[in-house]
């Protein structure tokens, strides 16, 4: 009996594993469950280990060769560093969520809150200027010894810019004389000619050598010692949160939309005691403009929320919308085109030059056919029916609504048109194959069950091609994510592909790991999209009447 | 146990109920004459009479069986089903198809259904349900009606095939090699549940089959065909075994060796003549021939 139970949920989770498409996981689980411990150990040393080696391998000729190569962003990031950068980012992000919250925070809890910040301000503002003193501190010992260092390097340069100067005097007087005898008709005016050579040739010679010496001085100047950065970037960063901690605060005191209300209403107050004292009529009306302007002042606060800056986090759900709005408008043009032309081989015959001709058109093309079409749609975004209902926070009454967070823009549409061109041409001929590849027996069937055309279509043709609909489905959503990150890239649409070309752009010290951490989101995502999509083929195929669905 | 007495159909049942006159199918080639698979075939079909059909593999069978059922188109001649001339499927007629040919994204029940909706587009949910509990019941599957066919043994498959072709309550069953694919004991239980319904619903029959036992042991009269490209209906041979027939007793009864022996020796040494069709009987069967016998049996025929 407990043996059943075992082997039901064995069977269970080997599902799973089979129908998520996770084949690795397979091994572990059998052997959990004491399914030929040998053969279970061979397939995971072989299916699991050696791949974890590979990657480990690769990450570590990653660790040394990445630092040899000097660019002009800096040297190429370690993993390391690509790790660091991944948690800025997500210590930004956390630091833009916790000044949204300061900023709706109300009553005793935003005084608790305030209390807490103003502590942990002074506790890192102390722990700041110990850690600049620290790094000071290293920094002049390194001074020191970089001193030491450049003293002889700048003694020689010296010694040999005073012997080029004295040799150079001499090349000069050297000139003057025989400029003088050639005036005076005593020498060949050649020999003038040849001398200048010669002093040009020397100077040049003279300045080499000066630079050799300078360049030596100037390296050694621009790259400080490790510690000396390290102490500095250990710094930095609490400087870092120390700014925003102040700013917290500020929030917390000021800009909070809660101290704001309570702000207008006094003020409202105040000016309806100095109506109700007032004796001037014009006055009086001036005093009941102005409590009517604050009262709406603090109305309009009570419902404001922080400007939040973009985030790799939030740059990255916005790819994901865009990208599935793009695949939505794909899957909702492809297939039902494609089961038209798998149906008739008119229509069939009719697509198929636009679909030879526009499949491979880039998608660089697309997006700017898409600017230009889409622009002219909306000239004026801001107040256009459209984004102005997306993006009103108050959608859905009380529930907010929960496409606001994602700014939609023209930028947007346009980049999900982008990816719906490009993805839509696999789903396209993929279904139509699926369609008209329908077997032969199946439509006997339906012949003599003489259904008619709109059963034939969605209980035989429709579930028959299904498996290879979502094959179809499943290429262009890959085709359409990679399409995306480059339509955001051009089109400065926010999202992934916005976010390496800032980074790429703004060159900071960090912007190069940023953009390596970008190319593992795109990729982990791109895959959990590809794993999404094979776990929906699953359920929809049947090999040889044995269906998974 | 005194066998019953095999009674022809009472006389309102008509004795030309399917009629099949000088029936022609021809395949377009591309590359010169078209290509004719079948041509002369005649053959007349009591209501209520089992037929079955064998000949040498690719000899047009099947294609006289889906002309029969309307999927295949008649190139020549014409056929008659219950006084009217078909031109494609009809609810009269309804195919078991050699492989199930069940739609794996619907149950037992499912696939039942899908036809029952489309023949009795104007009776209301529990009737449809009903004729379709029914049909699948009388095919021993009441136990399977909510399993998908990946669940289902291939015998049980098949089961469900004859439970969708009899859910249209057809006048006429087709079925083309319905067992091909099965183990025997399988086989015969089939053939079993088919020659049960045939009784009940008293419906008329053609089954196609490689199988000579079951070609005699389940049909009234066996229709030779010669081998192709020109097939024809080349030799009848009637059988007359009292119904309901008790494999046992048919398969130890002598008579039923001399009919067997007359199909193979059919199969082996007369496929290739052509001509009339002649029929057999009882009375008149042959065996195997020798040289000179099988000549002048062919010179006899292509002169007649
Ligand atoms: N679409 C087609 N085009 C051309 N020739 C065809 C076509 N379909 C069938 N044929 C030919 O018709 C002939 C008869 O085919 P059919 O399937 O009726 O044979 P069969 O007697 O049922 O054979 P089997 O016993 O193997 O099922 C074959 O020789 C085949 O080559
Ligand atoms: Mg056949």
């Amino acid at each position: 009996m407990a043996d059943s139970i075992k082997d039901k949920i064995k069977y269970g989770l080997l599902k799973g594993i089979d129908v998520s498409g996770f084949k690795v996981l397979d091994p572990p689980v059998r052997l959990a469950f004491g399914e030929e411990p040998r053969k279970q150990v061979g397939d995971i040393a072989k299916y699991m280990i050696l791949p974890i080696l590979f990657v480990l391998a690769c990450l570590g000729i990653w660790t040394v060769m990445g630092p040899n190569h000097k660019t002009k962003s800096g040297e190429v990031p370690t993993p390391a560093k690509v790790w660091t950068a991944y948690e800025d980012n997500a210590r930004f992000d956390e630091r833009q969520q916790e000044k949204a919250a300061d900023f709706i925070v109300e009553g005793a809890e935003r005084e608790a809150v305030l209390t807490a910040t103003t502590e942990e301000l002074a506790r890192l503002e102390a722990e700041a200027a110990t850690l600049a003193e620290a790094s000071d501190a290293v920094a002049a010992t390194a001074k020191e010894e970089t001193e030491a260092l450049l003293a002889p390097l700048r003694a020689r340069l010296d010694a040999l810019k005073a012997e080029h100067e004295a040799a150079e005097d001499r090349r000069e007087a050297e000139m003057n004389a025989l400029a003088a005898e050639i005036v005076a008709g005593q020498a060949q005016p050649s020999a003038l000619v040849d001398l200048v050579r010669e002093n040009e040739i020397l100077e040049d010679e003279a300045n080499d050598a000066e630079d050799v010496i300078e360049t030596q001085i100037k390296d050694i100047l621009s790259d400080p010692p490790a510690e000396v950065k390290a102490a500095q970037m250990a710094a930095n960063r609490v400087a870092d949160e120390v700014q925003h901690y102040k700013k917290r605060i500020d929030i917390l005191t000021k800009e909070n939309r809660n101290v704001k209300e309570a702000e207008y209403l006094a003020k409202a107050e105040e000016d309806r005691a100095q109506l109700v004292a007032a004796e001037d009529p014009k006055k009086a009306v001036r005093e009941a403009k102005s409590i009517a302007r604050n009262a709406e002042r603090a109305e309009d606060s009570k419902t404001q929320t922080y400007p939040r800056t973009a985030t790799i986090f939030w740059q990255t759900k916005r790819s994901l919308a865009t990208v599935f709005v793009g695949f939505g408008l794909a899957a909702a043009l492809a297939i039902p085109l494609g089961i038209m032309c798998g149906l008739n081989r008119i229509f069939m015959a009719c697509l198929t030059p636009i679909i030879s001709i526009f499949r491979p058109v880039s998608p660089v093309v697309w997006l700017l056919i898409f600017q230009i079409i889409i622009g002219a749609f909306f000239p004026d975004p801001e107040k256009h029916p459209l984004f102005v209902t997306l993006n009103d926070e108050k959608w859905f009454g009380w529930i907010g609504n929960p496409l606001a967070f994602l700014q939609t823009n023209p930028a947007m549409i346009f980049s999900a048109c982008t990816v719906a061109m490009c993805a839509l041409w696999p789903a396209l001929v993929n279904t139509a194959l699926g369609v008209s590849s329908i077997d032969k027996d199946h439509m006997n069937v339906a012949k003599v069950l003489r259904l008619g055309f709109w059963s034939r279509l969605f209980k035989i043709i429709i579930p028959s091609s299904l498996p290879l609909v979502f094959a179809g489905l499943r290429i262009s959503l890959g085709v359409g994510w990679m399409v995306l990150i480059a339509a955001e890239a051009l089109s400065s649409s926010d999202g992934l592909g916005k976010f390496v070309w800032d980074e790429y752009q703004n060159g900071s010290s960090q912007s190069f790991a940023n953009i390596i951490l970008a190319c593992f989101v795109v990729g982990i995502i791109g895959f959990f999209l590809d794993r999404i999509m094979i776990f929906l083929q699953r359920l929809v195929s049947f090999d040889d009447g044995s269906a998974t669905a | 146990m005194s066998l019953q007495v095999y009674e022809p159909m009472p006389g309102k049942l008509s004795s030309r109920f399917v009629e099949i006159y000088s029936l022609v199918k021809e395949y377009p080639n591309p590359y010169g004459d078209d290509f004719r698979v079948v041509e002369h075939f005649n053959l007349n079909i009591r209501q209520g009479e089992f037929i079955s059909l064998i000949g040498h593999s690719g000899c047009g069978k099947s294609t006289v069986l889906t002309m029969l059922a309307g999927l295949n188109e008649i190139s020549d001649g014409g056929i008659i089903v219950g006084n009217r001339e078909i031109s494609g499927p009809g609810p009269d007629r309804s195919v078991v198809f050699q492989s199930p040919c069940l739609m794996p994204w619907l149950t037992a029940f499912g696939n039942v259904m899908l036809g029952v909706k489309s023949v009795y587009p104007h009776a209301d949910k529990a009737t449809r349900k009903q004729i379709v509990e029914h049909s699948l019941s009388v095919v021993g599957l009441a136990d399977s009606m909510k399993k998908y066919p990946r669940e289902l043994s291939g015998g049980m498959q098949q089961r469900v095939g004859i439970a969708r072709a009899i859910a249209l309550q057809p006048k006429v069953l087709l079925l083309d090699e319905p067992f091909g694919r099965l183990d025997s004991l399988t086989r015969m239980e089939l053939q079993d549940v088919i020659l049960d319904i045939l009784a009940k619903e008293k419906l008329t029959a053609m089954i196609v089959t490689h199988d000579v036992d079951e070609a005699v042991f389940m049909a009234d009269r066996c229709v030779m065909m010669s081998n192709g490209p020109k097939a024809t209906c080349s030799e009848i041979l009637e059988i007359d075994f009292p119904r309901p027939r008790d494999r046992e007793e048919v398969f130890n009864d002598p008579t039923f060796f001399h009919y067997r022996e007359h199909l193979l020796a059919f199969l082996e040494q007369r496929s290739h003549i052509k001509g009339e069709t002649r029929t057999y009987n009882g009375n008149n069967f042959i065996g195997y021939l020798d040289k000179n016998q099988i000549a002048d049996l062919s010179q006899r025929v292509h002169v007649a």
